[in-house]
């Protein structure tokens, strides 16, 4: 298909779809600690995509990707930490 | 200098200059009386002392302010002030008010000032910070709409650069913040609350955009780097500002009666106020170091480099010490509050308004930059003073940190007084860091009548 | 020989945009990350009122405000490829398609505030509902800015400002609009779904 061969539309599908997951977990009430790693990871996946497909960051200087992905890290993992906090 | 009516800037620079000495002998006074509380009692109380050190620190950041502007604007739109004349006759009012404020404070009662200049009429006075009389109040207001007018038309009828647009929006700002002071409803939170609009809107907003204009506009003189990039940072740490100042303001907002959420907002967004100050440091540095001239006047570009270091040592990192609501559940309104107001103050506003002074003076006294001999004794001086407020910091820092602990964080809580005695030996040597900034002070003015080889104007 | 000297030029590692965006998105991406810990941690002590109030907020209005703006982002990247080919039709309309997706978004948000709003709550009502306001609101502001400078790219566009060799400003202001994207990336789980 001449659609995937851009990577932005690629990367517009698996977000959308990211999308439609985080979604469907909302919608069943999904909870407890699997749920949250689960939605952390799918945001990252989301958040990588934005970052290196959208943003154009793969073809950066290494700095500013690992600026924004060590972003996506860092908020991802403070809340980990604040949910696990909370599930104790 | 390039335009014949930049001189009005002149009288202006002198006075900021002698208004500085006023303000730091009567903090002299009062660190004096922090230790022997009855030092020149009767006749300078505690509270008079403070008043006069702190409007005088107003008032000529001010003087300071307007000098740099009318020095900066014909410069910057490339024509003639609009109306010179006017300048000079503010200059006048506005040093004959201040000069009357002042002798007022120190002769009369406060009741009885208060009695004598109509603060019947309006009730503005007895506000810390706002303390001026009525007339002096009107008096501010009347000068600086002169004084925005002419810088306005100035700049309407010439060229327009962004960095006398941040300029314009700083000193509108600050006329406009101004206006609350004459707003003071009786219930005390809604006083409090709107206090803060012209205290902090003023040091934590427009001020900010009046010192990135005038550091932008000195770096581009002294380092030669192209206006676009200089202008682009500017418009960068300009936005910064507005955001984390204009929410910050919620950090006054956490005990005086005003919703909870406030403890959030104000903590969140003031503790990323050090950023444009980060942002101004690195600017200044990333510029000096693209510098494509070798400026003759030094000085002025050290006081450029101090300014963002100093800033954002004093604004930023010992304003975020005790930012967050839990923190400044135990510091607010202790010594550490004074530490960060020294360092602060010092760091963005005298010493940007120095930097001006210094790159604008020599100029205006016709020569590209001063002599080496003069140069070389400013930075001493430079030296003195940023090392001294530096130590002013630290010992309050310590001080404050001993009261907050022994007056409220200890199990068995000292009273305020008996607290304060405990760390007088803080406020011994505050004094004396204080005596080595005047001494710097001192050594700055005696710069400027040192001869030796000029440097030719360009 | 030289289209292979010239090789490295081309492939060289490059930053899209302005130095100076990025400088700013950091620091706004550092502004939001303060935010979101703050927003955990205060769950962290609060678990029942968050778990219990979440569920009050409109699931499905959060997920298709996701979907306008990851689609939005989408048409902005489409826009600076058209640039990088030089097909500058293509630009301005995948920056009005983009625009149109913030302004979707802008929607759903007010009649998700209607809803909200009429029902009294305030940012007192409680610690949630405090954060809950106060982060989308903050994002909703970013969300405007972010069409302004759609805006601004779109009448540039018009005027055949971007192309194969000058495609800087184009490029910062869609960094902008993608981090717009990337924030509510981060704040729909969090507020919405997560518990």
């Amino acid at each position: 298909m001449v659609f995937l061969k851009n990577p932005i539309n690629r990367a517009w599908l698996v977000l959308m779809i990211a999308t439609a997951i985080t979604w469907y977990l909302g919608e069943v009430g999904a909870a407890g600690t699997g749920a949250i790693v689960g939605m952390l990871l799918i945001a990252f996946v989301k958040g990588r995509l934005v970052i290196l497909d959208f943003m154009e960051l793969r073809q950066a200087p290494r700095m500013w990707r690992l600026l924004l992905e060590g972003w996506m890290l860092l908020v991802g993992s403070l809340i980990l930490l604040a949910y696990w906090l909370s599930l104790r | 200098m390039q335009y014949k009516s930049q001189a009005v800037a002149k009288p202006y620079f002198i006075a900021a200059i002698g208004l500085f000495v006023g303000q730091i002998l009567f903090g002299l006074i009062l660190g004096l009386q922090y230790v022997i509380g009855d030092f020149l009692f009767p006749a300078i109380p505690f509270n008079v002392a403070r008043m006069v050190h702190t409007n005088l620190l107003i008032v000529w950041l001010l003087f300071g302010f307007m000098g740099g502007a009318y020095y900066m604007i014909p410069e910057e739109s490339e024509t003639e002030l609009f109306s010179p004349k006017l300048a000079l006759a503010m200059f006048w009012i506005f040093l004959v008010a201040g000069a009357l404020t002042i002798v007022g404070y120190l002769t009369v009662p406060y009741a009885a000032l208060a009695e004598m200049t109509g603060n019947n009429l309006i009730e503005t006075m007895g506000r810390e910070f706002l303390e001026q009389p009525l007339p002096t109040k009107l008096g501010i207001v009347v000068v600086a709409l002169a004084f925005l007018f002419n810088i306005t038309m100035t700049v309407l009828k010439g060229k327009k650069t962004s960095i006398s647009l941040v300029l314009l929006i700083g000193l509108w700002g600050l006329a406009v913040f101004f206006l609350f002071s004459f707003y003071n409803p009786v219930n005390v939170v809604l006083d409090k609350f709107f206090w803060w609009w012209t205290v902090h809107l003023w040091v934590e907003g427009v001020w900010e955009l009046i010192l990135g204009s005038f550091l932008a506009f000195v770096l581009i003189k002294t380092t030669g780097v192209d206006r676009e990039v200089i202008e682009k940072w500017l418009y960068v740490i300009v936005t910064l500002t507005l955001i984390t100042g204009i929410i910050g303001t919620g950090h006054h907002y956490f005990w005086i009666g005003t919703p909870e959420y406030w403890q959030w907002w104000g903590s969140i967004f003031s503790a990323l106020e050090p950023i444009p100050f980060f942002a101004m440091t690195v600017f200044a540095f990333n510029m000096v170091n693209r510098r494509r001239r070798e400026h003759p006047n030094k000085a002025a570009v050290l006081w450029a480099l101090g300014t963002g270091v100093m800033a954002f040592l004093g604004a930023g990192v010992w304003g975020f010490l005790h930012t967050l609501a839990p923190v400044n559940y135990y510091t607010h309104g202790t010594q550490i509050t004074a530490a960060h107001g020294h360092m602060a103050f010092y760091g963005a506003y005298a010493m940007v308004n120095l930097m001006m002074i210094s790159y604008a003076m020599p100029l205006l006294r016709g020569r590209a930059a001063n002599s080496n001999k003069s140069q070389v004794l400013e930075m001493w001086a430079f030296w003195l003073m940023t090392v001294a407020m530096v130590f002013i910091t630290l010992f309050l820092t310590a001080a404050g940190i001993l009261q907050v602990w022994l007056q409220r964080a200890s199990d068995a809580p000292l009273p305020f007084m008996v607290a304060q005695d405990k760390i007088a030996l803080f406020y011994w040597m505050r004094e004396w860091a204080g005596v080595f900034f005047l001494i710097g002070l001192v050594i700055y003015i005696v710069s400027f009548f040192v001869g030796g080889e000029e440097k030719q104007a360009v | 020989m030289n289209s292979i000297a010239a090789e490295p030029a081309v492939t060289a590692r490059r930053l899209p945009g302005d130095l100076a965006i990025w400088f700013f998105i950091l620091a706004e991406m550092l502004a939001f990350a303060v935010f979101f810990a703050a927003y955990a941690f205060a769950r962290a002590s609060h678990v029942e009122e968050f778990n219990q109030y979440q569920q009050t907020l409109d699931l499905n209005a959060g997920a298709l405000n996701t979907v306008l703006l990851i689609t939005g982002s989408w048409f902005v990247a489409l826009a600076v490829q058209a640039a990088h080919r030089d097909e500058q039709a293509d630009i301005s309309r995948n920056l009005l398609l983009g625009w149109l997706c913030g302004a979707g978004f802008l929607v759903v948000k007010c009649f998700e505030y209607a809803g909200k709003f009429g029902a009294g709550i305030t940012l007192s009502t409680n610690t949630f509902y405090m954060f809950y306001i106060s982060l989308t609101f903050f994002h909703f502001m970013h969300v405007i800015l972010g069409m302004v400078i759609l805006t601004v790219l779109w009448k540039q566009s018009r005027k055949g400002v971007y192309g194969r060799y000058d495609a800087n400003g184009l490029e910062s202001g869609a960094a902008y609009w993608h981090m717009v994207d990337l924030l509510w990336i981060v704040l729909f789980p969090l507020v919405y779904v997560m518990r």
